[in-house]
């Protein structure tokens, strides 16, 4: 059927998505229709928590247990007492606190989905920033505009400059950028382990790479 | 922390010069003959206390604006070193170093990773450069005694005599002359990086099973031994044309990237030459070039070290270190491929 076709190829764009290898217009395509189909959204959940089972072993589990956790959450939340109510409030504020917590339960459906789509614009906007680089962001950030010719190969963690050397220009400062260059992260190790770094103590390299990485197993 | 801290520099700073065992820096004598050896009496002193000390502590390096911290435990018995630091931050992972002899650990995927330390990932660089060599480009002068982590230090001011070199900032414990703080400066005297103690013990009772009883306890880990071959940069059919002033090879090596820290695919080994003019160092990367892997040449800056990657010829060249960008530039030009 094409209902199922196009659904399987709107789950691989999904998926791309997740691996940041969507151009803009599809990515926005793919942004859309996580909005508008239920189903799309449960993938978009499992293809993240494949992510994260991959990152951390720890990180592994249920959607029940967030779901469990954040009603914990709200049923405390509701028994804390409320400690900017105003003075003359205090009296019919006692009796409804109840009421609070049934508020906070029919609310609940309509509320997930929005911390949902909080985390999902979180990804969106990281992606943004990793996609500068290459030929088509989604939008652009000034910063980034900076560096003239923009640069392919990005950075580690704590990168502060990136800039072309053809330019030859004073390097451009992309404070806090979070874009990983696994192969520069590597130089650096090595430099660091066997060529040295000036920290106090001791007599090697290993404390500033601490973002240095496990070998694959 | 490193902000209290130097606030807490300022607001002790210029206090009395209070001379330390022979140590003592009389700063400005005159005589170059004099300064030289007094600048390397206080290397020397740091260099060692690094070595033979038995201490244990946390350092917070702050470069780039990104801040990370590492348990450390060093400790010395009769002639053997033990070494472990914590990674503090990000993954889990162990250092242990057993003289010469380094494990990496990850105890999350459990791998560890064994290495031969050549013995020259130290600062100051000196046992390899020579210490005589410093005071040729570096003027030392003692600035004071500040307290740091808890411990009396004394200041060591460093200026770099040319441009090849960034400046630092020192501070040595007084009794020991272990290096509790340092600062990379800049041009124009500002902080490029900084490191310290944020909290240390010193002369502690040795602990050597921190550092043995985990290399016991490998079973079930994948151990991964990168191959390191030593060479010569004209064997492998280079040369660097021009002396960059100060600066002397005191490495060579070939060394799998790929492969050695993650598995993608066989791939050349990296050619790297180490250069150091007795306190930093600058490492050469030379390597066959690979579309897919090297599309464009570019320099970055990570709080003091820099970064310069372009291609030459049929190889992509990588020359990083905590100096000024001029002097990775002035290294790229001198290098020339003689095959």
């Amino acid at each position: 059927m094409s209902q199922s076709s196009e659904s399987s190829a709107s789950m691989e764009n999904l998926s791309a998505l997740v691996d940041g290898e969507l151009e803009s217009e599809a990515g926005a395509r793919a942004c859309g229709q996580w909005r508008d189909d239920a189903q799309a959204r449960a993938t978009w959940h499992a293809y993240a928590l494949i992510g994260d089972v991959l990152r951390s072993g720890d990180l592994a589990s249920t959607a029940e247990r967030d779901c469990s956790f954040l009603l914990r959450l709200r049923e405390q939340l509701a028994q804390e007492p409320v400690v900017l109510a105003p003075a003359e409030l205090a009296a019919p504020l006692l009796a409804p606190l109840p009421a609070v917590a049934a508020a906070g339960g029919s609310r609940r459906a309509w509320r997930t989905p929005v911390a949902v789509a909080a985390g999902f614009m979180v990804v969106a906007g990281a992606l943004v920033v990793t996609s500068v680089p290459g030929s088509l962001p989604f939008g652009s950030t000034p910063t980034v505009a900076q560096a003239g010719p923009a640069p392919v190969v990005a950075a580690a963690p704590g990168l502060q400059a990136v800039s072309t050397t053809q330019a030859e220009t004073a390097p451009v400062r992309l404070n806090g950028q979070l874009i990983r260059d696994a192969r520069l992260d590597e130089y650096l190790s090595v430099h660091k382990k066997f060529g040295g770094s000036s920290a106090p103590g001791v007599p090697s390299g290993f404390l500033r790479n601490a973002a240095a990485e496990a070998p694959a197993r | 922390m490193l902000l209290r801290l130097s606030a807490l520099m300022v607001s002790c700073a210029f206090v009395a010069f209070a001379p330390a065992s022979r140590a003592q820096g009389a700063g400005g004598s005159g005589d170059p003959l004099v300064e030289a050896r007094e600048t390397n009496t206080w290397l020397t002193r740091i260099n060692e206390a690094a070595n033979k000390r038995n201490f244990q502590g946390t350092v917070v390096v702050s470069a780039g604006g990104t801040v990370a911290s590492s348990r450390i435990a060093h400790f010395c018995e009769g002639r053997n070193q033990y070494e472990r630091i914590d990674s503090l931050e990000g993954q889990m992972r162990n250092v242990l170093r057993q003289n010469d002899l380094v494990h990496t650990v990850w105890p999350q995927s459990r791998v560890a990773m064994v290495e031969q330390r050549d013995g020259m990932s130290s600062f100051p660089g000196l046992l390899q450069a020579g210490a005589q060599h410093v005071a040729e480009f570096y003027e030392l002068k003692p600035m004071g005694v500040e307290r740091v982590a808890g411990h009396e230090a004394n200041v060591l001011q460093l200026r770099a005599k040319d441009a090849h070199r960034f400046g630092y900032r020192l501070w040595a414990e007084k009794t020991t002359g272990l290096l509790l703080r340092t600062e990379v400066l800049g041009e124009h005297a500002e902080v490029l990086e900084s490191s310290a103690f944020s909290d240390v013990s010193i002369n502690v009772k040795p602990q050597v099973e921190l550092v043995t009883q985990p290399l016991r306890k490998l079973d079930g880990y994948r151990i991964v031994r990168p191959p390191v071959t030593a060479t010569q940069l004209e064997a492998e059919g280079w040369t660097l044309k021009h002396d960059i002033p100060g600066f002397t090879m005191v490495s060579c090596v070939k060394r799998p990237f790929d492969g050695a820290l993650r598995v993608r695919g066989a791939a050349d080994p990296v050619l790297q030459a180490v250069y150091s003019d007795g306190l930093t160092f600058v490492s050469i990367f030379i390597e066959p070039f690979n579309a897919e892997r090297h599309q464009r040449a570019m320099s970055t800056v990570i709080g003091a070290t820099q970064t310069m990657m372009r291609r030459q010829g049929d190889f992509w060249v990588t020359v990083m270190g905590d100096v000024p960008t001029a002097t990775l530039r002035a290294f790229a030009a001198g290098l020339e491929r003689r095959k």
